[in-house]
């Protein structure tokens, strides 16, 4: 049996990097057709991971690998509970507390990692990352408890199940505010521009990862397209009802990533303190007064 | 029995080569050292005119994460000194491309106390791209030259660095360590 | 106030300086060595308070070089060049430091490129140049070329016979 559950959770793996490094890839390419230009081919993603698997890595304290393992085992993890048209490696519903919580583990391995370094821009990086999940996590929550309070239960499975019955029955058209503000809350997980304070190249040299050579941004990449993977999977889950096979779910999954890339697209980028103000006021107040509509009226 | 083993691991290690060189010449991330001039002649090979990106060439922030490094125009002997540095806190398999005339015999500047005039001297470099300034396209046939030349493993200045590391060392040395004027009179 | 009626007024209160009109918004005015200090702070209390640069000429023939400081007003929006000369073997000049802080950077400069000694300027070390052992390079007598070959290793050019 935990044969079966294990094989189940490396199959999972592996079609959760590969389906997240072809997410990155087409990303490229809609940027670029989105900027007037031709484009990397949908597949550069995987030659980027491979040709930096490959390259040679330099690390200054054995945390960087470390945290490097531990920020991608940690969003593997998660991603491992998030479930895909209802796939789950083990018998469960897709418990939400847990995803939530596992969902940090990969940051503060990130954290770990980059402050190792030694760079100074990195702990900044890491900082305004931080800094950006405070701000985000808020307002998800509050979305999650209109959710969890409608189903009462706190597990994915049946939140999505309790959407069955025709496109009408979905979330995103029965709560739109609660959609909207977990929307522009995915946008800051996903780091996705107004909110790539953390990344911001032209600013703090791309941040957290500024001291990772070769390997060690492999991956790094490897674990964007990770959250990425997991960050549409809960959307998809939360709002676009339930999916009857992996084809459906993961082209629902593309729906949601294409809205945050078309606004990553023609987006300026907020300064730290202004992205976390935003993200307590809009999308927290349309998930408080969804709230308010839904339980109160 | 020894020289057979020696055998195995190198034809081994070619044909690994072989295919890894494929993923090397197809991603390719470019640091620009834009100290000099030139700089200019950069935003349209990035952007919608060019396009480098569908060669799979980005642009990158930091020398850890760099494969190209792209210098453009005169060097100076203060800013040698943090080429060499970022030169070698690149990880290999590294290549530098020396951008404009000043780099291959100091162009305009030749007879200037401060512009060095062989850079490659200093740094090993891949390829020269000549003019001043080289077009935008010239600069995009010099990466599809460099992608050719990494594809047959022909680029390997970063391995002739390696080899040749103490004459590079006297080289860097010599200007920068000085102890004594080089002309006669010196000493203010 | 018209620049004529304004150089007038300087050479009647210092009648031994001369002076030129170049433009209708730009003057000069010659000064020798240890004069010149007064007029500075003269020009500096009537309203030319922006030093906006010094620079230095070498005049090789005449075995001299020439410390000009570049004033501007911003009442009158007029710029002077008060130019000193001082011999070129005993180059040595008061600093400015005490009628402008900011002279410090550019006397400092000045002395890098140029050799000269500013009395009373407390930092003079190197600026910009890296460990520089030679001639201050912007002497005349300062052989570039030579230089430039030894140092870059650059030999005999191709076609240069």
């Amino acid at each position: 049996m935990i044969f079966l559950i294990l094989l189940k959770a490396f199959l999972i793996t592996l079609w959760v990097v590969f389906i997240g490094l072809l997410f990155l890839g087409i990303g490229r390419k809609i940027t670029a057709r989105i900027q007037k230009r031709y484009g990397p081919p949908f597949y550069q993603q995987f030659i980027d991971v491979i040709k930096l698997l490959a390259k040679e890595s330099i690390w200054h304290h054995w945390i960087m690998i470390l945290g490097a393992i531990m920020a991608l085992g940690g969003l593997i993890a998660t991603a491992l509970h998030v479930p895909i048209a209802g796939i789950l490696p083990y018998d469960s519903n897709g418990p939400i507390f847990l995803v939530l919580y596992l969902s940090a583990i990969g940051y503060l391995g990130m954290a770990m990692g980059v402050s190792a370094s030694g760079n100074p821009n990195a702990p900044l990086g890491i900082g305004r990352a931080l800094t950006l999940m405070l701000g985000y996590e808020i307002p998800f929550a509050a979305v999650l408890i209109i959710f969890m309070g409608l189903t009462k239960s706190s597990y994915f499975l049946q939140i999505a199940q309790s959407q069955a019955g025709g496109i009408l029955h979905w979330n995103f058209i029965r709560y739109p505010l609660a959609f909207i503000g977990a929307e522009i809350a995915v946008q800051a997980m996903m780091a996705e521009k107004p909110f790539d304070q953390m990344i911001a190249p032209a600013e703090i040299a791309s941040g957290p990862l500024v001291e990772w050579p070769g390997k060690f941004l492999g991956l790094g990449m490897i674990q964007m397209g990770v959250s990425v993977f997991i960050e549409t999977a809960i959307i998809t889950n939360l709002f676009l009802g339930p999916s009857h096979n992996i084809l459906d779910f993961t082209l629902k999954q593309f729906g949601i990533y294409f809205i945050a890339l078309c606004i990553n697209a023609v987006m300026p980028r907020f300064k730290i303190e202004n992205a976390a103000i935003y993200l307590w006021t809009i999308p927290l107040g349309l998930g408080l007064l969804q709230m308010l509509i839904t339980f109160v009226l | 029995m020894l020289d057979k083993i020696q055998k195995d691991r190198e034809k081994r290690q070619s044909a690994w080569e072989a295919v890894i060189n494929y993923f090397r010449k197809r991603s390719l991330y470019m640091l620009h050292y834009c100290t000099g001039c030139g700089a200019i002649e950069l935003p349209p090979i990035m952007t919608s005119r060019w396009d480098m990106e569908r060669f799979g060439i980005a642009p990158m922030a930091t020398p850890r994460q760099a494969d190209i490094l792209l210098v453009t125009g005169y060097a100076s002997q203060k800013t040698i000194k943090r080429l060499i540095y970022t030169y070698e806190q690149m990880p290999n398999p590294k290549w530098v491309l020396g951008f404009g005339s000043c780099t291959i015999n100091g162009g305009i500047y030749w007879d200037s106390y401060n512009v060095i005039n062989k850079l490659d001297r200093y740094i090993p470099i891949d390829l020269f791209i000549s003019g001043c300034m080289p077009r935008p396209q010239s600069i995009l046939s010099a990466m599809k030259k460099l992608q050719e030349m990494i594809g047959k493993g022909e680029a390997k200045g970063y391995e002739r660095y390696k080899q040749n590391y103490e004459w590079y060392k006297k080289n860097q040395r010599k200007l920068l360590e000085r102890e004594t004027p080089f002309l006669d009179g010196g000493e203010k | 106030m018209k620049i004529k009626e304004m150089l007038e007024n300087i050479k009647k209160e210092f009648p031994y300086i001369g002076t030129e009109i170049q433009e209708e918004k730009q003057a000069r005015i010659y000064v020798c060595n240890d004069k010149f200090l007064n007029i500075l702070t003269y020009l500096r209390n009537e309203k030319f308070e922006h030093l906006a640069n010094i620079f230095a000429i070498d005049w090789i023939d005449e075995k001299e070089f020439e410390i000009n400081y570049n004033l501007w007003s911003y009442e009158y929006l007029v710029s002077i060049i008060v130019k000193v000369r001082i011999p070129r073997d005993k180059a040595k000049i008061p600093t400015a430091l005490n009628i402008w802080d900011h002279a410090q950077i550019y006397e400092r400069e000045v002395h890098e490129f140029f050799g000269i000694e500013f009395i009373g300027n407390p930092d003079l070390s190197p600026l910009f140049l890296h460990n520089w052992k030679d001639l201050p390079p912007m002497r005349k007598d300062f052989d570039t070329e030579a230089f430039s070959r030894k140092a870059f290793d650059v030999g005999e050019r191709e076609g240069e016979k």
